[in-house]
């Protein structure tokens, strides 16, 4: 009884909250006053899929959601990417017949690393991926290793875990767990033998930290490594991309599936084999898979195109504090290979709270934008003096670097001159400072 | 000069390499050649005749690792502190104390170049800070990650802080000083963002071999710069306590 009404006034809540534009965390959370362990009573989906890692997350979610959907599966989803538990316990109830089952063959959470446990005090997902753990907002996330304790307790034993097999630190949520499907990267052509970037969190191995061994990186500390002390190793992936070529823009996953990167970075290369993997698990048909994914144009706004003045841009959105997000723009800018500008913009570091702190551009490899085709670099916004100062003690020749403290002399400047193609890479927080001053295509 | 960097791959969690590259920059501006050296895990460090030792911050885990790497190199370490500066930021500054206890309640014997202990709590505090020392005039602006707690210091760095996490208790006395030896939990890098420290640190290294340190050259552009970051960001920081 109890529960019903929960779900009554959940499904209240929201629709006036709807009316009136308001979000979709407060509808839980006064349910959760109610009836605190309503998740603890509603049937769920036979499938129960969680995505979880610093980067990716809604991506990995989005295609995802688009496969299952072309597979005739129901699905449910947080596509606000309100993943708190208020927010979790909204998308659950709105969905529930008074009864209290959810409708739908698959829920699927993009779950917050931080609030992994509290979402799943009441129940727990069938099958749990875990994209990868990186650097990423030290300001309030401290450092991976912190993050990875706060997931840990939200890992149930009948959970199948999704794991990427080329991060050292994910895959040791495997430990002591047993249901554990691995995804990976074989070695392609842009894999190399040495690290590269500024620093390498792949140095020491996570479990006994002794040095670890890799015989090939794909990027930062992602690839394949053996601790040779205690034998924390990569494993074999059950999925796997058995093909890359970024160049031409193709993937091939379990050796005989290809399909069309829209997006050519190794970084949606993972998301997509991400998704691959779990929609596998799921049982949806390798053809259905592939098709969805070698058309899917990433909606989510990351990478948005405009024209400004002569020029035409590409807006790669970064994250700010999270280092992997920016090098691995820098890396398709890099091998982007024609003649272009880049704009960086450092104005707010977030959008959610304020904070000075500009470690995080130390730990960025703006020496990849060491390249004759990168012709000018422009800075710009509240922290460019930080900027300018990083890039200083870059490789990146002085001459091409101007700096503007305001983004809209940035933008003029930059709509006045040339009419070489523009990157710009920043944040959401900064996005807009750009975007509505350009004319944006489609 | 000779400036020793430990484990800069394992703990340097917050771009804290950036300090020595600044450090190694200002004194070749200012005529003095540099050897910069890095100690990796379970490598004996020759510290004779450092200048600098220098540590960043790591993770919990990576804490205990490093204090079990340089354990066993206490005494080279105090010997180099004698004519050396020696430089802990982040949880690095808590090996100095006598003590770590970690949240499962181990204790962990420190390296004891001061009496403080330290205690992990399950909270994170993640905080920027505005700190004030006798040392020089402008305060020190940085960010401080820390989730511990460290008691029984005598001679703290920053006297106080305007804004941000102590040793103990908020806005509290931070860090350790004490001869050659100094501890700031100030996260990444904090030579970095205050040029002041900086050239404080350099003057020192100079003090330290009984030399005075050249002025350091007018129109120096990256030094201009950091000038410039610091005084926006000690203006928006400043803003918080209004
Ligand atoms: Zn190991």
């Amino acid at each position: 009884m109890k529960l019903a009404l929960a779900i009554l006034l959940c499904k209240a809540i929201r629709f006036v909250g709807k009316l009136v534009g308001k979000g979709s965390s407060l509808p839980g959370q006064i349910a959760l006053k109610f009836c605190p362990d309503a998740l603890g009573r509603v049937k769920l989906p036979p499938y129960v899929v969680a995505v979880t890692g610093s980067n990716g997350k809604t991506s990995t979610v989005e295609m995802i959601a688009a496969v299952l959907r072309s597979a005739g599966k129901d699905v449910v989803y947080n596509a606000e990417g309100s993943n708190q538990i208020e927010g979790v316990t909204t998308l659950i109830l709105t969905h529930c017949t008074l009864g209290g089952r959810m409708r739908g063959d698959v829920l699927l959470l993009e779950s917050d690393e931080r609030y992994a446990r509290y979402s799943f005090k009441w129940f727990h997902p069938t099958h749990f991926v875990i994209t990868n753990l990186y650097r990423d907002q030290l300001t309030r996330n401290g450092h991976p290793e912190w993050v990875y304790d706060a997931i840990l307790p939200a890992l149930h034993q009948d959970t199948t875990l999704v794991l990427n097999a080329d991060d050292p630190l994910v895959s040791c949520f495997a430990r002591g767990h047993e249901k554990v499907r691995w995804f990976g990267l074989e070695a392609w052509d842009g894999a190399t033998a040495e690290h590269h970037g500024v620093y390498d969190d792949g140095a020491i191995c996570p479990v006994c930290k002794e040095k670890m061994e890799y015989t090939l990186y794909h990027y930062n500390h992602i690839g394949h490594y053996r601790c040779p002390s205690c034998g924390h190793c990569r494993h074999t992936p059950d999925f796997a991309a058995t093909g890359l070529d970024l160049k031409e823009g193709v993937l091939e996953l379990d050796g005989d599936t290809r399909l069309a990167l829209s997006f050519r970075s190794i970084y949606n290369v993972y998301n997509i084999l991400a998704a691959w993997s779990l929609c596998r698990l799921c049982g949806v048909d390798k053809a259905v898979i592939a098709r969805v994914l070698g058309s899917y144009i990433l909606k989510n706004g990351r990478m948005v195109t405009f024209t400004l003045g002569k020029h035409h841009g590409t807006l790669l959105t970064s994250k700010h504090e999270n280092s992997v997000a920016y090098d691995t723009n820098l890396r398709y800018i890099r091998d982007w290979e024609q003649p272009c500008t880049v704009v960086v913009m450092v104005d707010a570091i977030s959008r959610k709270y304020f904070t000075g702190e500009t470690s995080w551009l130390w730990d960025i490899d703006f020496d990849l934008l060491d390249a004759p085709h990168v012709e000018r670099v422009v800075l710009c916004g509240k922290y460019v003096n930080d900027l300018a100062l990083r890039f200083a003690f870059s490789r990146i020749s002085r001459e091409k670097i101007a700096c503007y403290p305001s983004i809209p002399d940035a933008i003029q400047a930059l709509e006045r001159n040339g009419e070489e193609e523009i990157f710009v890479v920043t944040c959401f927080s900064d996005r807009d400072k750009l975007l509505d001053k350009v004319k944006r295509e489609n | 000069m000779k400036l020793i960097h430990l484990y800069p791959q394992a703990m340097s969690l917050y771009g804290e390499y950036a300090n020595l590259v600044l450090l190694t920059r200002l004194l070749e501006e200012l005529g003095e050649p540099v050897e910069r050296r890095t100690v990796e895990p379970g490598e004996a460090p020759d510290l004779a005749g450092a200048d600098l030792v220098y540590m960043g911050a790591g993770t919990e885990r990576t804490q205990k690792a490093a204090l079990a790497w340089l354990a066993p190199h206490r005494e080279a370490l105090g010997q180099a502190a004698e004519h050396g500066l020696v430089l802990f930021t982040g949880n690095a500054m808590e090996l100095l104390g006598a003590s770590i206890t970690d949240r499962n309640g181990t204790l962990f014997q420190g390296l004891g170049f001061g009496d403080f202990a330290t205690v992990e709590t399950d909270k994170r505090v993640p905080h920027d800070v505005i700190a004030r020392t006798g040392l020089f005039e402008a305060p020190v602006v940085g960010f401080m990650n820390k989730c511990s707690v460290t008691s029984g210091v005598d001679n703290p760095l920053f006297t106080a802080l305007d804004l941000g996490a102590g040793n103990e208790r908020d806005k509290g006395p931070e860090g350790f000083y004490h001869g050659n030896v100094i501890g700031t939990h100030i996260t990444g890098p904090v030579l970095v963002k205050n040029p002041a420290f900086l050239t404080w640190v350099a003057d020192k290294l100079y003090k330290n071999r009984g030399e005075t340190m050249p002025p350091v050259p007018a129109g120096l552009d990256w030094m201009d710069m950091a000038q410039r970051a610091y005084q926006v960001t000690l203006e928006e920081l400043s803003a918080l306590l209004r």
